[in-house]
This record gives C-alpha cells, sequence and structure tokens, in this order.
C-alpha cells in the first residue's frame, strides 16, 4: 500500500448547499464532512496518535500471532496452563502484509516478528530469566486485553457479517465435530465428555473461531501502524486527517482478506471455517471489532463498580458503552482491566517523542500511564473516525458531492453516528480539547 | 536537671518568635525552620527533663495577689508536654511555603504554645489562668486572619467562647482562693488542701466544668467547634485539636478530681452522662457530614465524650485512660488534620461530594490517603494502633463506676467505624475526575508531618506503655483522692490499686523519677 498522495487528502470545504446541523456534536460533523476525523486536527494531537499508533503495534504483533496459535494449536487443551508460551513457528510466522513475500506490502518492514517485540520478550522489564518466571511476574505481554477483546466480539455477536451465524450452521458443526474428534484421539476421557456435553465443546470451538478472527484482523492491523509510524517519522503526514486517510485507504485495500478457522491436529489441517466460505476482513472482523471492542465491550471491575441490579447496567446490549470511546482510562492497577493491561504493554513500546511529551505535562513520568491511555483514546476516535468515513464512502456519497439530496444522505448517516456519543460517558467532547490529558 | 531547664521550655517558645522577628528575610522556609527548631529544641529539653528531672521553679510574681511563677513538671504534665513540642513542631512543618506574613503566622504558633506549656507547668492556679488566657489571642488571630472563607464567623465565635471559658475558669479559681478556709493563696498545695462548703465547692466545680467543657469541647458546650475546625490552617487546627483541648481535659483532671474531689464524686454520674452524650452525638453528627474538617470536628467531639467519661468514672484504670487517651488522640487528630491539610492543599476543597479516587495510585494522593485511612483506623481503636490501649483502658476502668453510660460510649464508639468507612469510600474509591485531577503529588517536607505522626500512632499502638505508662501513679493517686472507698476495695478493680501510692501534690521535690518510665 502507498501513502495516500496529497491530491487525495486534500480535504473538501464544508458545502454551503445545505444548512449546518443543529446536532449537539455539529462541529465535529461539519468537520467529518469536511473529510476531517473526530480528533482535531492539531500537530500535538498528530504525533500522540502515531506514537500510539506505534506503542500499540508492537503487542499488537504479539497479540495476533498467540491468538492464531490458540486457535489453530492450543485450541480446546483443557489445561491451556501455557498458551501464552507463543511456540517459535508463530513467532516467525510472515506477515501477510510485510516483509518481500507479502502479495500485497503494507508495512516496508520484515514479516517475522518485531525487533522490539523480540528484545522486551528475551528481557521484559526485570532482564534475563526463565519465561516460565517472566511470565508468573507478568513482565510480558498481556494476551488478557486480546482475549478481553476476542471475548468481547464472542459475546456481543450478532453486529452484521454472516460469520456469527454460520456459527450455528450445520456445516459449521460438522467440521467442527472432525476437529473435535480428531483434537481428542486417543483420549476417551475428553471424548466421552465430548458425547455427554456436545454444546459445551461446540461453544468452545465457537470461540476459539472468534480467537482466529481477531488475530487474522489485527494480522493487518499491526503492519498499518507500523507503516503509518515509519511515514510519519519520515516527515509524510501533515495532519490528523492524513492519518485518517491512510487507514480507509488501508481499509478498502484489504477489505476482501479472507477470514477462516484452521486447525492443526499433528500434521492433519482441519478447515473448521474454510477460505472457500468468503468471509471477508472488513465485514466479519473489522466492523464486528469496532463495534464490539470500541463501542460496547462490557463493565469492567475495578474504577467503577457497577450493579446490575441497581440499573446502572443497560439491559439492552446495545446501549453498553464500555468500550475505549467511553472509557475512564484512571486505572487502578489492581482490578485487571483490560485497557489497563494494554495500557501496561504500550508503555514499553513508546517512541522517544512520546515519552518527551508525556514528561512536560502533569506528572510527568509518574502517571504517563494515563497518558499514554488517553492518547490510545485519542487515537481510536481517529480509527473510528476512518471507520465510519470508509463506511460512508461504501454505503453513501463521496463528500463533494453537488447534490443536496446525497449531501443530506450523509448528513444523516454521520448524526446517526453521533448521536452514540450523546451519552454522557463519551469522551468526544474531552478529545476536542489539548488539556484532556 | 536545674530547675532553669523548666524555665528554659517555657522561654524557648518566646525566644523563637523573637528569632524570627529578627530574621533579615520574610521568606517562609527559614522562618518556619527556625520556629520548628525552637519547638525540637523543646522537645529533646522536655526529653531530657524525662530523663532527669528537674526540681520546681518559685519565683514571686505579685504576692500581694497569690500569683507566684511556680512551674513544676509531674507525670501528668510531662507526657503532655512531650505533645505539645512535638505537635507545634509538627505543625510548623505543616505551614505551606507560600504561606502570607509567615513571621506573624509563626510567631503566634509559638505563642500559643507558650500558653499551652505555660499552663501544663504551671503550680499556681492564678498562674494557669494566666497561660490558659494566653492561648485565646494567637488562637483567635490565626484562625482569624489565615482561616477559611467564614473565619471572621470562625474567630468571634471562637473568641466568644473561649472569653467565657476564660471568665469561668478566672471565677472558679479566685473563689477557690478567696473562699479557702485554710488561707489565701493559689498553690496548687494549698488547693489540694482546701477547706471549702459544699455549695461552694458545688459553685466552683460548676464554673469549671463550664471553662473546661467549652475548652474541650463536649456537648452542649461545642457550638464554637466545628465552624473553629472547619475555617482554622491546618497547622492551627492540628494544635487546636491535638494540644489546645488538652487543657480542658488537663483542667478538669488537676482541678475537678483533684482539688474538688467529694463533690466531683457527687457529680459524675451526670459528667459521665455528659460524655457519653458528646460521644453519642459526636458519632451521629459525624455520620452526616459533608465535610472531611466538620466530620473531623464531630469525630474529635466524640472522642472528648470518651475523655469526660473517663474523668467521671475517676478509677485508677480510666484515669490512666484519660491520659492515654488524651496522648492518643491528641496525635490521631493531628495526624487526620494533617492529611486533610494535604487533600485541601492540592485538591482545593475538603467537600466529601467534590471529592473522590484520590487513591487512584497514578493522579491521586494515594500515600496521604493512605495515612488518612491508617488514622481513621486509629481514631476507630484497631487493635495495634495508638487508639485501642487508650480506648480500652477507658472502657474498662469506666465500666465498675459507670456501666450504662460506658456501654453507650462503647457503642458510640463504633460509630467511627461507620463514618470512617463512609468518607473513606466517598473520598478514596470511585471515578477520579480528570479534569480536577490536575495536581502534582504531594512531595516528602510536605509529608513528613503526617508521616512522623503515623509512625508514632503506629509504634504507640505496638508498644501501648509509650501512652499508658506515665502517670500511673498520679492518676491512681487522684483516684484515691476521688474514690477513697478504693483503698477498702483492694487490688479487685485494678492492680495500681492494689500500690496506692502518696499523692505526689506537695512542696517536696517532684517524684517524677519514679513515675515515668523507663
Amino acid at each position: 500500500m502507498t501513502p495516500p498522495t496529497a491530491a487525495s487528502l486534500e480535504a473538501p470545504r464544508r458545502s454551503s448547499l445545505i444548512p449546518p446541523s443543529q446536532h449537539r456534536w455539529a462541529d465535529v460533523i461539519h468537520r467529518l464532512e469536511a473529510g476531517g476525523s473526530m480528533l482535531p486536527d492539531t500537530p500535538e494531537n498528530l504525533m500522540q496518535i502515531i506514537g500510539i499508533y506505534k506503542a500499540y503495534a508492537v503487542p499488537m504483533d504479539f497479540y495476533w500471532r498467540d491468538l492464531l496459535y490458540i486457535a489453530e494449536r492450543v485450541f480446546l487443551n483443557p489445561l491451556p496452563a501455557f498458551k501464552y508460551l507463543i511456540s517459535q513457528e508463530y513467532l516467525d510466522l510472515p506477515n501477510s502484509y510485510a516483509g518481500d513475500q507479502s502479495k500485497l506490502r503494507i508495512w516496508r518492514g520484515g514479516e517475522k516478528a518485531h525487533p522490539e517485540l523480540l528484545e522486551f520478550m528475551a528481557k521484559g522489564e526485570a532482564g534475563s530469566m526463565p519465561k516460565l518466571l517472566h511470565h508468573l511476574w507478568h513482565d510480558r505481554i498481556n494476551m488478557e486485553f486480546a482475549e478481553a477483546c476476542m471475548q468481547a466480539m464472542l459475546w456481543h455477536q450478532g453486529m452484521g457479517g454472516r460469520f456469527y451465524d454460520y456459527l450455528e450452521t450445520p456445516a459449521y458443526r460438522a467440521n467442527a465435530d472432525r476437529a473435535i474428534k480428531a483434537y481428542f484421539r486417543g483420549n476417551p476421557v475428553m471424548l466421552g465428555l465430548y458425547k455427554l456435553f456436545p454444546e459445551m465443546f461446540m461453544e468452545q470451538v465457537k470461540q476459539m473461531s472468534y480467537y482466529a478472527n481477531l488475530g487474522l484482523f489485527w494480522e493487518v492491523m499491526a503492519p498499518v501502524f507500523f507503516e503509518m509510524s515509519d511515514i510519519y517519522d519520515a516527515g509524510g503526514f501533515q495532519g490528523v486527517p492524513d492519518a485518517m486517510n491512510f487507514l480507509v485507504n488501508g481499509i478498502f485495500a484489504v477489505a476482501g482478506r479472507p477470514i477462516y478457522h484452521h486447525v492443526y491436529v499433528g500434521d492433519e489441517c482441519i478447515e473448521i471455517i474454510p477460505k472457500s466460505e468468503g468471509f471477508t476482513w472488513l465485514y466479519e472482523a473489522a466492523l464486528p471489532y469496532v463495534e464490539a471492542v470500541f463501542y460496547r465491550t462490557a463493565p469492567f471491575r475495578g474504577t467503577k463498580s457497577y450493579n446490575a441490579q441497581a440499573g446502572q447496567v443497560p439491559a439492552d446490549q446495545a446501549d453498553f458503552h464500555y468500550g475505549i470511546l467511553y472509557a475512564d482510562v484512571f486505572p487502578v492497577g489492581s482490578a485487571g482491566i483490560p485497557p489497563t493491561l494494554l495500557m501496561q504493554d504500550m508503555l514499553h513500546f513508546l517512541p522517544p517523542y512520546l515519552q518527551e511529551l508525556y514528561k512536560q505535562h502533569r506528572r510527568g513520568e509518574e502517571d504517563q500511564l494515563v497518558q499514554l491511555g488517553i492518547a490510545f483514546q485519542r487515537s481510536m476516535y481517529n480509527v473510528t473516525s476512518a471507520v465510519i468515513q470508509a463506511l460512508r464512502t461504501a454505503l453513501f456519497y463521496p463528500l463533494d458531492d453537488t447534490d443536496p439530496e446525497h449531501l443530506i444522505a450523509n448528513r444523516r448517516f454521520f448524526e446517526a453516528q453521533m448521536d452514540r456519543f450523546l451519552r454522557p460517558e463519551a469522551r468526544l467532547g474531552d478529545i476536542q480539547t489539548q488539556d484532556y490529558r | 536537671m536545674p530547675p532553669l531547664a523548666l524555665l528554659l521550655v517555657l522561654a524557648l517558645p518566646l525566644a523563637g518568635a523573637l528569632l524570627i522577628q529578627l530574621l533579615p528575610s520574610e521568606r517562609p522556609v527559614p522562618i518556619r525552620t527556625a520556629s520548628a527548631a525552637s519547638s525540637a529544641v523543646q522537645l529533646l529539653l522536655a526529653l531530657a527533663c524525662w530523663r532527669q528531672p528537674p526540681a520546681d521553679v518559685q519565683l514571686s510574681w505579685l504576692p500581694k495577689l497569690g500569683l507566684q511563677l511556680h512551674l513544676g513538671l509531674d507525670g501528668l504534665t510531662l507526657p503532655l508536654l512531650l505533645l505539645t513540642a512535638l505537635l507545634t513542631g509538627l505543625a510548623c512543618l505543616a505551614v505551606p511555603a507560600d504561606l502570607q506574613r509567615p513571621r506573624l503566622f509563626h510567631a503566634l504558633i509559638l505563642a500559643t504554645n507558650l500558653g499551652v506549656v505555660g499552663a501544663f507547668l504551671a503550680r499556681n492556679a492564678l498562674l494557669f489562668v494566666l497561660a490558659f488566657e494566653l492561648v485565646l489571642i494567637p488562637t483567635t488571630l490565626l484562625i482569624a486572619i489565615w482561616g477559611g472563607p467564614r473565619r471572621a464567623a470562625a474567630a468571634v465565635r471562637f473568641l466568644i467562647y473561649s472569653a467565657v471559658s476564660g471568665l469561668a475558669l478566672l471565677a472558679a479559681v479566685l473563689a477557690f482562693g478567696w473562699l479557702n478556709q485554710a488561707g489565701f493563696g493559689f498553690e496548687f498545695e494549698l488547693l489540694a488542701q482546701a477547706s471549702l462548703s459544699p455549695s461552694a465547692q458545688r459553685w466552683i466545680l460548676a464554673l469549671l466544668l463550664l471553662a473546661f467543657g467549652l475548652k474541650l469541647p463536649v456537648v452542649p458546650l461545642h457550638g464554637w467547634q466545628p465552624l473553629a475546625y472547619g475555617q482554622a490552617p491546618t497547622p492551627v487546627v492540628m494544635l487546636l485539636g491535638g494540644v489546645v483541648s488538652k487543657l480542658g481535659a488537663y483542667g478538669l483532671l488537676r482541678f475537678g478530681v483533684g482539688f474538688l474531689p467529694d463533690v466531683w464524686s457527687e457529680w459524675s454520674a451526670w459528667i459521665a452522662a455528659a460524655g457519653a452524650a458528646s460521644a453519642v452525638y459526636g458519632a451521629l453528627n459525624a455520620v452526616d457530614q459533608d465535610d472531611i474538617r466538620r466530620l473531623m470536628a464531630y469525630s474529635s467531639l466524640g472522642h472528648m465524650g470518651l475523655l469526660v467519661l473517663a474523668l467521671a468514672a475517676a478509677t485508677p484504670l480510666s484515669l490512666q485512660g484519660a491520659v492515654a487517651q488524651m496522648l492518643a488522640h491528641g496525635m490521631i487528630v493531628a495526624l487526620l488534620f494533617a492529611c486533610v491539610g494535604l487533600i485541601e492543599r492540592r485538591t482545593g476543597t475538603t467537600r466529601i461530594a467534590e471529592l473522590s479516587g484520590l487513591l487512584n495510585p497514578l493522579r491521586g494522593l494515594p500515600f496521604t490517603l493512605g495515612m488518612l485511612l491508617l488514622a481513621l483506623m486509629a481514631a476507630a481503636g484497631i487493635p495495634g494502633l495508638a487508639g485501642f490501649p487508650a480506648e480500652l483502658l477507658v472502657f474498662e476502668g469506666s465500666w465498675t463506676s459507670f456501666p450504662r453510660a460506658t456501654l453507650i460510649s462503647l457503642i458510640a464508639s463504633g460509630f467511627t467505624a461507620v463514618y470512617a468507612i463512609r468518607l473513606f469510600n466517598r473520598v478514596g474509591f470511585g471515578r477520579l475526575d480528570n479534569r480536577r485531577a490536575d495536581w502534582i503529588a504531594t512531595t516528602w517536607p510536605e509529608r513528613l508531618p503526617a508521616l512522623a505522626l503515623t509512625l508514632l500512632v503506629v509504634v504507640s499502638g505496638i508498644w501501648p506503655t509509650a501512652l499508658t505508662d506515665w502517670s500511673g501513679t498520679e492518676t491512681a493517686a487522684l483516684a484515691l483522692r476521688s474514690q477513697p472507698f478504693l483503698l477498702a476495695r483492694g487490688p479487685a478493680l485494678s492492680p495500681l490499686a492494689s500500690a496506692p501510692a502518696p499523692i505526689t501534690i506537695s512542696t517536696a521535690p517532684p517524684v517524677a523519677p519514679e513515675v515515668l518510665p523507663a
């Protein structure tokens, strides 16, 4: 994928063909209509989001590899104690969008695990010691975050696409049955349990399919973020809309990437979800991911105790609002909040310019975990803007369309998207100012 | 130690206040250092007096009026002297570096110290009154000049209540001297052997209860306290709660239990009832407060109720508990307000509704909140902290005399845990508002006063004799004056009663070496 050209990034000015929006987030809507992002276009915002993309991409390079390792190799291991201790084969697994072998090269770097990731895995914060001690000391990449994202996708289920529906089909069940029987071949205890509780095993296989789904999704995103970081380092992005448009272009470039689930039992490969089913990256992974993880996820313990009986948790899953776009990023560090774990992971890979920035504000190094969490929130508003613009491109009209009816249709689409940020918990208002750190 | 040591203890704050005026710079830090240093030297001198007790100082001042500069040290006054010197030093260190007019502020703090130390060391009732009254002026000025938004109202109310307290005390002392059929004079030895008619004793005790009840305070004489504690600057409220209020407790112990034992015994049931009422009223009001400072004020009121209960019971154990409670409460309340001061300095408020999530490890005040939690636990009487041995002695010592009042106070004391948990749950937990949480972390110099008090509260809890062993002999002797039947009862009540000591208030050289902990 090539960096977007200046011509393609030129944001059209807000059309005077339709009256201004009266929405509460009218300013943001007008910015989106002008080809911008929900995040204001400032040099510092650009620096923050690109820096955090890079810091996110390094652990993500581990997440996608381990997610695929679990989905394809660990599979239904009843005691998966070592599922985070990834095999060398998966660490060396070539990324489909990086390296010389890739058909669609997004990142100019190599296809194997990122060097910074390998360096961290070898030493961690505590220095050289056996892998197991790094693991037990939590001096590692926190896969728990990736699993929480996967579980959000599994739990929220029907968010467009055909993926979840397919998991209920006889074809999927037959493939899953074949995989279960192959995996537990020669294990009468597990096969007996499968006989007794088939649905329990089937549910586990569905979860494994979501492991594969998310792993394949992030396999794309990691090189996208690496490339954005490299472009920025080379002085390639001029503003936040540039970064957003790069993501939009990337989304369309890889939209058709197949989503599948293969399981390897010995040398045998069992295709639980074959590529031939035609599930694609954009509709079966990217959009459900944004919906489930950025917007919804689930109430987490810790910073705020949610009480379902007191009505603090919505009865309707569609009203869930616990994603990063609404999140209170203040961690308490004791309750295992998934974003806290991601923030801890990103902390290890911050580029120097972000470290310098954080030192200049609030409590400097002491609270850079919070500052990077808020930068992550900004960056995810930018990713969500890219998704909104991509959907508008796919479903509605160009921004420079001259037909007022088309512009009104675009306006309604943007306003409907912004309605989701009318909740008091939404951080859209916060990210409009640089003081929110 | 030569008798000069006591004069030096008294003169040190005066010298410190003068030294501050002579400092060439108006910068707060050197001034703060100088005033803290004078308190530190006073503390060291007091510790030296503990190891080698000095003889009394007796200088004639206005003999016609019966006023003498008679200073002495015994097991009752030494721990209070140490507490005063310690808390004065820590209060000086708790003064913000950006304080306006620091020269005057520190001079007034040291003047307060002078008054309190003078009252504790006085062996002449008129001298005690003078020192007692001296405290009123600097504390009122400190509230009026450096207090919160309602400082004027707080200062006026404090002034009025304190003035009434001072007048009542003066009247009581004068009546004591004038109506004493054994002879005119205000020396403690004379007053201890005073011969007064029963009605005169009752009137004098009523005046003393009014004077010291206002100072402590107890219900219903507490009107000044929530406002003054709410508006006074942190170092001042540390002194008010930690030291100045102890003047009231000390006065009741010295004058009420010590000089008027018969009428004290006669009225003790009512006094115990007032103590229990204070404990209940303070605890229930603390639960209802929406401001941390006011919550602390009512908490302090409740704990003063326990102190009054112990004094009313006047058993050897309860009086020992009263002294321990004075020390423990002094440290705990100072620690509470030191923590609240840090919170207020950073967040700009003490309103509970405006605070939450302060335990946040990255943007909150977790260290301060940790110390606050410990102080609240100590106030609630959790074993292992200073509050526990003191309250245990109070309850155990009072139970034999006033079981109902003790039981009520015990239940009221349990409410400490309620408001402590409520406060901590609201202020410590919950969501920290990022729009407000733009303050920097507290620094070690800022934390120092609270940290020192935290250590003392823990050490006193682990080593409770540091609270209880200062005044065993004196309190046992006072108990016997108040309840002579204890002599006949023998060791059933307390091991202390099995070895009754002579009354230590005498013209002989002080007996401190035998009664103070080694």
